[in-house]
């Protein structure tokens, strides 16, 4: 068991890295805009884009060199202008609908999505079915 | 000497589990007098073993004892003596034995608060929760002994806790959801006794009622605490991440709501029967199934517990055994269920069958949106998928605006059926108001408005609104008040609260990265955030970078602090937020990277009525814990 | 009189061990490879070697061949070190590196010390072409064939059983 944590460790080790090579320029404000719109697609996109190495968190809540790489590709994009959903499909294409929370509506995920709305449909007439009305 | 004391004991904890979960039932099918037991003695007695087995975990923990495995792996020589306490629950091993003397608590409350006639009844439940401890404990020596040694070199330190469990409300947090989800076997073990003695649906809903709402109770608290946790402790700001095992504790919790809701009408009107004895099965079974979600590493969480394959087969096997006898039980054996009532669809009952309709097919949707991630790899042959938070926050909203809509109207309804409606139209007005002025005082404080809080503003009015004004017009004397109607008077308006700042915190946040060199300033919303200074500060157990910056919105400044920490045994680096709490807003702000020399980035946020959700979980938590203290107390 | 419906819970509660069953045997950690069957995909970056050396898709033009992404703070990497400089001992299929987010003189430094089984190593500081190949960690190991299509990934130590069950038999194409 220990020898698998270790080469786990091993595996996925993206640990400290020293950065005296580029300097790099900055602002005050990590991710400057021009446009309030586009601060806030960046900053919402951050929530909804997953981190590939983290366990469970988006973009958002971690740190790590990849998500700090990613953050920077979605900045690009979003000065250079793409909405919403090209930007989703620009990393979709490269790292799969893994990097999404939000999942596609596709066959595969209609029971997904539309699942509990006919549960509650279903489970409505069944109530309604058997339930003994009030004689008058 | 001692773990194997505690060992030993756990295994004698383990054998009379397996007398006091087969002798009653052999008593009840053969009649023979040599098999019946003093109960509540044993009940007693097993609590006092397996109290000594966790004490003498604890006490290795506090004597530094590395040749117990468990404790090299959780504890170190310089871990601050709470958190050595506090690691005992701390990881997998240690959290069992606290799960199974917390089920033993409530079979000794269940035991000691029921005055019921009927022994056998109660032979009967205590029995079936023997055979959930021995199973449990079964569990626990074959896969997950937290007595092993380490032999013949114990090493000379521990490899230590992990760094973010080390805090205040995570060593609270694990103890109350494992009560909460523990109490959910005294409703379990009550619905397959009465299904077995064929109880009259009244009398058995009765018993069940109390320890449900104290479940519910537990798990509120318990996940409220967590989710302030996570809040202040993963640095991210967040307070909901919809993660497995958050959802694994979230489906429980919307089951034990329904249950108790459910229990109200079969306690009262006998209908429901099996409904109930249903939901008390599947309350039980998810949380089963949560512990199975987080421990045997079949979905992959920030929270997950050292994961083991061989462990999840073996809490599958106990929640298989379990379930599908129970359910095997239902589908074959003819009991008692009651008789069908007739009642209107304006009537308290059909309130409570939406109520339950609702929460049970959105317990489902949440359950299934957690584990379909591998269904859809197992069906598209390889492919990826997240569920996360915005699809649960799409799917739980039309669900949310029904129960709420519910909530507001529930308190007028009548039995069979309800004859005045003139609620209605006061309702819609004083809710209107109330609702005004909420967003009136947002836009006074937040000098903006959204469109997309008005929903949850509107059903937070609706939902106070209903309840306080209920209350008012049975025109009860303080004392009655607080005697008949403070329990759920607390709840239901814990839940407007909650809602409230749900709606406010999730559209009127404001988050913004930041990179900053001492004495950078930086505009933000109407505060002026400066870094104001940073130095290298050593805790017991770490080393630490700590950051002062402060928060200026023209009144008042706030210094807030927050730190990057390296702990020292594990070379872990946690986040420790900096935040400043105000009645109507938090000042958040955690620290990122050193980018160069002294320059750090930053997340900052603004998180209007975040605090209002978890005052609205306490209320909800203290509503149901005094509500089962009065079922408990109409039953003596 | 029993119904259908008394055990309609316990049918679906079967299903549900049935299927959390079937997830318990079957679980590797490996993400998806979207780019599998699509072309390598264009960049410009530095050589590591020579920063005046400005690198394209076209330089990596020895095909068949792998692309390894590395690292000198990767330390799996330097457990497959070895199996790659086999491979190109034995001139089975060149290498192409993809130094990623790492310090340029510890790298340098790694080659020189070890030995270097790359043809050339890219220079992703920024981790640019890593996120256009979903590169999510290091080492990481594609396979491009002929045509210069990326035809399989390797995430983790790859070594002479990776490579006969994954890689090898693109080979032979």
């Amino acid at each position: 068991m220990n020898r698998l944590i270790l080469l786990a460790l091993l595996f996925f080790s993206i640990g400290s890295i020293s950065s005296n090579d580029e300097k790099i320029i900055f602002n005050n404000d990590a991710y400057p805009f021009e446009s309030e719109t586009k601060e806030l697609l960046f900053y919402s996109l951050l929530i909804e884009l997953r981190c590939p190495k983290c366990q469970s968190s988006n973009l958002s809540g971690s740190n790590s060199p990849i998500s700090n790489d990613l953050k920077r590709e979605v900045y690009e994009l979003v000065l250079e202008g793409n909405s919403s959903e090209q930007i989703k499909s620009h990393l979709v294409k490269r790292y799969g609908n893994f990097i999404i929370y939000n999942p596609p509506v596709e066959p595969a995920t209609y029971v997904l999505w539309f699942g509990p709305f006919i549960l509650v449909f279903i489970a409505s007439l069944i109530i309604l079915v058997i339930r003994k009305r009030v004689t008058k | 000497m001692i773990p194997e004391l505690g060992h030993i004991i756990l295994i004698t904890h383990l054998i009379l589990c397996l007398i006091g979960g087969t002798m009653p039932l052999l008593a009840e099918y053969t009649g023979l007098k040599i098999f019946q037991i003093p109960i509540k003695k044993l009940s007693v007695f097993l609590f006092l073993l397996i109290s000594i087995s966790f004490l003498s975990l604890v006490y290795s923990f506090l004597v530094d004892d590395f040749s117990v495995a468990y404790v090299a792996q959780n504890s170190n020589i310089n871990l601050p003596d709470y958190y050595k306490f506090a690691a005992t629950w701390g990881a997998h091993e240690g959290s069992l034995v606290l799960w199974i003397l917390a089920m033993n608590a409530w079979i000794v409350g269940f035991l000691f608060f029921t005055h019921a006639k009927d022994r056998d009844f109660l032979a009967s439940v205590f029995s079936i929760s023997c055979q959930v401890m021995f199973a449990f404990s079964l569990f626990t020596l074959f896969t997950s002994n937290p007595f092993e040694r380490i032999l013949p070199i114990p090493p000379l330190n521990g490899a230590d806790l992990n760094p973010s469990l080390q805090d205040f409300a995570f060593t609270v947090h694990p103890p109350l959801l494992y009560f909460g989800y523990s109490g959910l076997l005294i409703p379990f073990a009550i619905a397959v006794s009465a299904m077995l003695f064929s109880k009259e649906t009244k009398e058995w809903a009765a018993y069940s009622r109390p320890w449900t709402l104290f479940s519910c109770s537990f798990l509120t608290l318990g996940i409220g605490l967590g989710s302030w946790w996570a809040y202040y402790e993963l640095g991210w700001g967040g307070w909901w991440f919809w993660d497995p095992v958050e959802n694994a504790a979230f489906v429980p919790w919307l089951l034990s709501v329904a249950l108790f809701h459910s229990l109200i009408t079969s306690q009262n009107r006998g209908i429901f029967g099996k409904w109930s004895i249903l939901l008390s099965i599947f309350a039980f079974a998810t949380s089963l199934l949560g512990t199975f979600l987080v421990r045997s590493g079949i979905l992959t969480s920030v929270h997950a517990f050292a994961l083991d394959p061989e462990r999840g087969l073996f809490i599958l096997g106990i929640l298989a055994f379990f379930i599908i006898g129970s359910l095997m039980i239902y589908s074959i054996k003819d009991f008692e269920h009651g008789e069908d009532k007739a009642y209107a669809l304006t009537s308290k009952e059909f309130g409570f069958l939406l109520n339950n309709l609702l929460l049970v097919v959105l317990a489902v949707s949440i359950l299934f949106g957690t584990i379909f991630p591998l269904i859809y790899e197992a069906v598209t042959n390889g492919k990826q998928i997240s569920v996360g938070a915005p699809y649960f926050e799409i799917i739980l909203f039309p669900f949310a605006i029904g129960l709420g809509l519910l909530q507001g109207v529930a308190l007028y309804l009548s039995w069979e059926k309800s004859t005045s409606f003139d609620f209605v139209s006061r309702l819609l007005i004083e809710s209107t108001s109330i609702f005004a002025l909420i967003v009136l005082v947002l836009f006074v404080l937040f000098d903006n408005l959204y469109l997309n809080s008005f929903a949850t503003i509107f059903l937070a009015s609706w939902i106070a609104v209903g309840t306080l004004q209920v209350s008012k017009k049975r025109n009860l004397g303080y004392w009655d008040f607080l005697r008949k109607r403070l329990s759920v008077t607390l709840a239901h308006l814990g839940m407007a609260i909650l809602v409230l700042g749900v709606g406010v915190v999730s559209s009127y946040s404001l988050e913004k990265e930041i990179i900053l060199a001492p004495d950078d300033s930086i505009k933000f919303g109407d505060q002026v955030v400066k870094f104001e200074s940073i130095e290298d500060s050593l805790g017991p157990n770490y080393f630490s970078k700590k950051a002062v910056i402060s928060f200026d919105d023209g009144k008042d400044v706030s210094n807030l602090i927050t730190e990057k920490r390296t702990y020292s045994p594990s070379g872990q680096l946690t986040t420790e937020a900096g935040i400043e709490t105000e009645i109507f807003k938090d000042l958040y702000i955690s620290m990122g990277d050193n980018l160069e020399d002294d320059i750090w980035s930053f997340k900052i946020q603004i998180k209007p009525f975040i605090r209002w959700i978890w005052l609205g979980a306490l209320l909800i938590s203290l509503g149901s814990f005094l509500a089962g203290i009065k079922q408990i107390r109409r039953l003596a | 009189m029993k119904k259908i419906i008394d055990v309609l819970p316990l049918a679906i509660f079967i299903g549900l061990v049935v299927v959390l069953f079937s997830f318990l045997s079957e679980k590797d950690d490996q993400l998806e490879t979207v780019l599998i069957d699509s072309s390598f995909p264009e960049f410009s970056l530095k050589a590591l070697s020579d920063d005046s050396r400005i690198l394209s898709k076209d330089d990596i033009s020895d095909l068949p061949a792998l692309i390894n992404v590395w690292a000198t703070w990767c330390i799996a990497c330097r457990v497959e070190h070895p199996f790659l400089m086999k491979l190109k001992e034995e001139s089975i299929l060149k290498i192409y590196g993809l130094n990623y987010k790492d310090d340029k003189n510890k790298a340098l430094e790694l080659l020189k010390r070890d030995g270097n089984p790359f043809e050339f190593s890219i220079y992703d500081f920024e981790g640019r072409l890593a996120i256009d190949l979903g590169v999510y960690g290091a080492p990481e190991t594609f396979f491009i064939d002929k045509r210069g299509v990326i035809r399989e990934r390797h995430v983790g130590v790859i070594d002479e059983k990776v490579w006969e069950t994954k890689f090898a038999k693109y080979l032979d194409e």
